[in-house]
């Protein structure tokens, strides 16, 4: 039975991808609510696949060739996925009606955006199985296409120029990470019998191989998997294409991240096997510091509602890079927690800026006027949204911050360094904050009616983020820690 | 024996030669030039993994060889063929950042600093004699590819700058690594739809939004003018 798994996973995207072809081919009156119920039906039933997946053994082998499997790891990544994308399913409808109705996306496009949408989701769960680390680098890609499609969907030229910027600068990486992983494969020809890409095997295999050629690899994969999270200096797609694709897009990007950042923490735990990991902890900090300085400097600037979510979401992947290098059982404890905490915050705030987007038809700051009056709930969200990105005490990215500067204490400049970062980055946000919320009414605008499917979402991020700010469930603590031993980082 | 030094030797003088097409798809102004440079690499590359097989008698490198020859000699030249006949550019003329000469030179500096990080890991790894030069050809390819992403305006240059750069990676995996063929077929798969997806924005860039969401409607270029 566990040998087919993976064809049951892959089931539900393939049905409502067929279905949605065969919809736009032979029913002329297939529209936005039954492709946009069909998204959501494949979203609900993803969310149970991951939930059935998190009731079985682990680790667990999901095919006869033994490229899929699922530990704890993938399991929390994909509950954390399908959780998104039923959000965001959700949120669609409502959204993506709004866009048929101000001609911002061609009805006719409707199969293709939601097919995109569906199939999306399944890579990224087909991303987190794969047991192989160049299936891995191929789902990832995979991700990158399917982002594209969606980013070209609203009529729009400029979606045309960040798609393209997307497509190139993620690729690119990627290439680079495959030439480390065609050295990785080399070395574990050493140390594996025929050599081998599976995580277990290189895991098994990792004391073995050679450190130079090793640290090679690793930079060389870092710089594909690390674009794909927003990593400075290879983030330069991310805004852009935040910025420009649906809001409802805007959100799921933020398990397309995690991808990423997944990728990065399997060969963190990779390189801990290996004799000497400094330079993978070097290289990580690095990153991690550069990252965190160009978001936060870069925030100052922004005109842009979503582009101010966007650089938030590189500032947060250099923290979880920093934590990541610091490789202490806490601060690792709380970059896993982070991988949950982080796509709620984006997600409410994509969520909300997607309604000020539905009321003001623009993203920047100066269309915005009397939001609390026009958009009470909305606004709640960007404002709870911005003060759990700057990580407010009571709010879940503030024990990140907290636990992972404290992991920071023995080297007080890198510690001064990031506070200095974290405040620039949290004043730039208050700041374009400030400049919404004082902007003087330009011309008298209705109220734009936001849909319950737009509400709900946003409540249930409000409310998930206010829980996880105060209380960490004890099967999600004990999750997260079973996560770090799989992993070979606990104590 | 001389069976092998001759295919040492066919297999040096491929890789200069395929290094030389590098320089060319920098400095190629005409696209239709450019796709031209580009099927005579993947050609080379063909070769030189038919020649290998010819050495090593592993039997992946055939299919390695047979699989470029069709799709990258063959199919994505006249894909890319029939992409130019439905844009209206002709020619790249622009450059940004790098001109044709300082591309060339900062390529010799590549060259050599990848030889020099080969060079010193060349004990570390336990690869054949013709590991270094197949591994810095390869690096120095996918970087030069990675120029002319970066130096070139127009967006099917830029596509054949990645195809570049992928024949590297091609490249280098030849010579590092014998990895299952199953991935190498995937990365083709791979490859392939980023060609489609790039020529679809590269028309998009050309024509009206109307036109190209037409042709994303019928998930490629073949709809009714």
């Amino acid at each position: 039975m566990a040998a087919y798994i993976i064809w049951i996973i892959c089931l539900p995207a393939l049905v409502s991808a067929g279905m949605m072809l065969w919809l736009s081919r032979c029913s002329a009156h297939a529209g936005n609510r039954h492709y946009s119920l069909l998204s959501i039906i494949q979203a609900a039933v993803y969310a149970g696949i991951g939930l059935w997946l998190a009731n079985l053994e682990r680790p667990l082998v999901l095919s006869g060739s033994g490229y899929f499997y699922s530990d704890t790891l993938a399991v929390y990544e994909i509950l954390v996925t399908t959780g998104v994308f039923l959000l965001a399913a959700v949120y669609a409808r409502g959204y993506v009606a709004s866009l048929i109705n101000q001609e911002e996306i061609d009805a006719s496009l409707l199969p293709v955006f939601y097919g995109s949408f569906c199939l999306l989701e399944l890579v990224l769960i087909l991303g987190f199985l794969s047991n192989n680390l160049a299936l891995l680098w191929i789902f990832i890609e995979l991700s990158t296409l399917l982002s594209a499609v969606l980013i070209v969907t609203l009529k729009a030229r400029e979606n045309i120029t960040a798609a393209l910027k997307y497509v190139f600068v993620a690729s690119t990486a990627m290439l680079f990470s495959f030439m480390g992983i065609i050295i990785l494969f080399g070395l574990s020809q050493g140390t594996i019998t025929g050599g081998s890409l599976n995580w277990t095997d290189l895991m098994a295999g990792a004391a073995g191989f050679n450190q130079r050629a090793f640290n090679i690899a690793f930079i060389l994969m870092l710089i594909g998997f690390g674009a794909k999270s927003g990593m400075a200096p290879f983030h330069t797609w991310l805004p852009q294409a935040y910025a420009k694709a649906p809001s409802a897009v805007s959100v799921v990007y933020g398990a397309v991240l995690n991808l990423g950042l997944y990728a990065i923490l399997r060969l963190l735990a990779l390189g801990r096997q290996t004799a000497d990991a400094s330079l993978v902890s070097t290289s990580l900090m690095a990153a991690g510091m550069l990252t965190l300085g160009i978001a936060a400097f870069s925030l100052l600037t922004r005109t842009n509602t979503k582009k101010v979510i966007a650089f938030s979401a590189v500032e947060q992947t250099g923290l979880t890079l920093i934590g990541m290098s610091l490789a202490s059982p806490l601060a690792l404890f709380w970059v896993v927690f982070n991988l949950l905490a982080q796509p709620v915050t984006k997600a409410l705030l994509f969520f909300s800026a997607g309604i000020w987007h539905r009321q003001y038809l623009s993203n920047k700051f100066t269309a915005v006027f009397k939001p609390l009056v026009l958009q009470p709930l909305a606004s709640a969200g960007l404002v709870t949204g911005v003060a759990a990105a700057t990580g407010v005490p009571l709010l879940p990215v503030f024990l990140v911050k907290f636990n992972i500067l404290t992991g920071l204490a023995q080297q007080p400049l890198l510690l001064i360094l990031a506070l200095f970062f974290f405040m620039v980055a949290a004043g730039g946000m208050g700041y374009y904050l400030l400049r919404c919320f004082s902007q003087a009414e330009s011309q008298p605008a209705p109220a734009f009616n936001t849909p319950l499917s737009m509400k709900v979402p946003v409540i249930i991020c409000l409310i998930l983020l206010a829980i996880l700010g105060v209380f960490l469930p004890p099967w999600l603590s004990d999750m997260i820690q079973t996560i770090t031993l799989e992993l070979g980082l606990a104590a | 024996m001389n069976e092998v030094m001759l295919s040492t030797e066919i297999i040096r003088i491929l890789l200069v030669l395929i290094l030389g097409t590098a320089v060319l798809v920098i400095t190629q102004r005409s696209l239709s030039s450019l796709f031209s440079i580009y099927a005579i690499q993947s050609l080379l590359l063909a070769v030189l993994a038919l020649v290998l097989f010819w050495q090593e008698g592993i039997a992946s490198l055939l299919l390695i060889s047979m699989l470029t020859l069709v799709s990258k000699v063959i199919v994505i030249p006249v894909f890319l063929r029939s992409v130019l006949r439905k844009i209206s550019i002709k020619r790249d003329l622009e450059f940004r950042f790098l001109t044709p000469i300082s591309s060339i030179m900062i390529s010799a500096l590549l060259i050599f600093g990848v030889y020099h990080v080969f060079f010193e890991l060349r004990n570390d790894l336990h690869f054949g004699p013709l590991f270094l030069l197949g591994a810095v050809i390869g690096v120095s390819l996918a970087l030069m590819g990675m120029m002319v992403i970066f130096s070139r305006r127009k967006v099917i240059t830029k596509t054949v700058g990645y195809l570049t750069m992928e024949n590297g990676v091609l490249l280098f995996g030849l010579f590092v690594a014998d990895l299952p063929f199953i991935i190498e077929v995937l990365v083709l798969v791979d490859l392939g739809m980023i060609l489609v997806l790039a020529s679809l924005l590269a028309f998009g860039i050309d024509s009206s939004i109307e036109a190209f969401h037409e042709r994303l409607r019928n998930f490629g270029l073949d709809v009714e003018e």
